[in-house]
């Protein structure tokens, strides 16, 4: 239910044919949706083979790669959106992705896990362990998310970057809202991922 | 070994063409593809598919004749044959000419053909196309009997075999003619018009392409298709790439490897669908 909110939301933010690249796409999914409401030219990067023939057999395009070492291959502004969804966390090198992608799509659409949710810090502060919840699962020494960070880290290292935050939204599993002032304390607090429109400044 | 090669018959000698053949490229390999699909009114291929050479074919197509084809599957393939590829068709021919039997390409007639030199050939040949690993796992050390030859006997299992692979070999397959084919796999390069830059040799493509590689293969590594790839996304769009988990070497687009299949298929089914077919 999150996918679709999630689905519709990215969608709404996607011009009609737009040239679109899904970064760690996995099964197509998203790309599949966007090209029928949206007629996108789509493409995708996935690191596993099954991903990618999944994906493959939906007939979208998309190759098999690794945000951390691939996205070099592509020119500059070779998309109109890109997108990364759930995927920074789990990069290697989060600033050199986040800085390829800012050169390589015009509009960025980008969403984190926040780790400033309200029911991690209750977690650390009352059981004195590393939170794991529906969205964060998989235990500290298995997990792929590497590189978590709060909404307010995201947007601190932006500024850093001289990135420029167009729009943020948070996802109430119910509906989506837009977020007027993103670096807020209560943003921090109650969205449980980030998501940002970003583009260079 | 194709459609007229060097022991086809030459129409006005009555004899066989031998080294009067002369020395084609994947070019002209793919010439005479076109030619057979005009002739035939046929204004664009649904897709062309080919292993190793025959991925030099897709990509000639892809490159040369973008038009022409919808979708592109070049598998196992690269853009230009790398110097260890043509050290190693070197040392096949090398085998071939230098069998006493050869005599300068005229054998036809001869009782005594060039087996042992092409025999040779094909043993080095199949080495390049299995992988380390699977060599290692199938023969290992594992002799064909308890005692020694003590002298050079094929006493190792992996000896029979290469023996085995080599005699079987040169009872289907002309001598001049693996000199001529591998010519011309060494002589392609996708490149040589644009001054080695392989995005401008795709720049007026315009087909759905699928590039294929393997794990183990050392032949055509997947080194070279991501160099494709990397061409691609500058000019083109519309790219898929799959490194398929395999251990059987470059001979795997040949064989049934998981996964492999399927994603051909899904390829195949899904730019059908949108080609309206």
């Amino acid at each position: 239910m999150t996918n679709q909110l999630n689905e519709s939301l990215i969608s709404s933010l996607i011009e009609n044919n737009a040239k679109v690249l899904d970064i760690g796409c996995g099964t197509g999914d998203l790309l599949y949706y966007l090209e029928k409401k949206k007629n996108i030219n789509g493409q995708g990067i996935e690191i596993s083979q099954k991903g990618v023939q999944e994906s493959v057999s939906k007939g979208l395009s998309v190759i098999q790669g690794d945000a951390d070492i691939d996205l070099v291959n592509f020119p500059d502004n070779a998309f109109d959106v890109v997108i990364l969804s759930r995927t920074l966390q789990a990069t290697h090198k989060p600033k050199e992705v986040l800085i390829e992608m800012l050169r390589i799509g015009k509009k960025c659409i980008i969403s984190i896990p926040n780790f400033g949710y309200w029911k991690y810090r209750l977690q650390m502060l009352f059981y004195g362990i590393m939170p794991m919840t529906k969205t964060l699962s998989e235990p500290w020494y298995s997990t792929p998310n590497i590189h978590l960070c709060t909404i307010k880290d995201f947007i601190n290292m932006c500024e850093i970057l001289n990135i420029s935050i167009n729009a943020t939204y948070r996802n109430t599993n119910y509906k989506i809202k837009k977020i007027n002032n993103p670096n807020s304390y209560t943003n921090n607090l109650l969205s449980i991922e980030g998501i940002f429109v970003i583009s260079k400044k | 070994m194709g459609t007229t090669g060097p022991s086809s018959i030459d129409i006005n000698t009555k004899l066989q063409y031998g080294m009067k053949f002369p020395i084609f490229t994947i070019k002209d390999i793919v010439n005479t593809q076109i030619a057979l699909i005009d002739s035939l009114k046929i204004n664009q291929l649904f897709s062309v598919i080919g292993g190793s050479m025959g991925g030099m074919q897709v990509l000639e197509w892809a490159s040369n004749h973008p038009t022409r084809i919808y979708s592109a599957i070049p598998i196992a393939t690269s853009y230009r044959h790398s110097a260890q590829n043509i050290a190693f068709h070197e040392v096949g021919r090398q085998a071939i000419m230098n069998d006493p039997n050869w005599n300068k390409g005229n054998y036809y007639s001869h009782e005594q053909k060039p087996r042992h030199g092409l025999s040779v050939a094909r043993m080095i040949a199949h080495i390049t196309y299995l992988s380390e690993g699977a060599f290692q796992k199938k023969f290992g050390r594992d002799m064909q009997s308890k005692v020694l030859s003590w002298g050079f006997e094929a006493d190792f299992q992996v000896e029979s075999y290469l023996r085995h692979q080599g005699t079987s070999f040169v009872d289907r397959f002309d001598a001049n003619s693996y000199l001529y084919i591998t010519r011309a796999m060494d002589y392609f390069d996708l490149t040589s018009k644009y001054n080695g830059d392989l995005s401008v040799a795709f720049k007026n493509t315009k087909c759905k392409f699928l590039i294929v590689s393997f794990t183990s293969d050392w032949l055509f590594p997947s080194s070279e298709s991501l160099a494709i790839v990397k061409a691609l996304n500058k000019t083109a769009s519309d790219i898929s790439f799959v490194e398929v988990i395999s251990d059987k070497g470059h001979d795997s687009f040949l064989l049934e490897v998981e996964g492999f299949y399927q994603i051909l298929s899904g390829f195949i089914s899904g730019a059908a669908r949108k080609r309206g077919l």
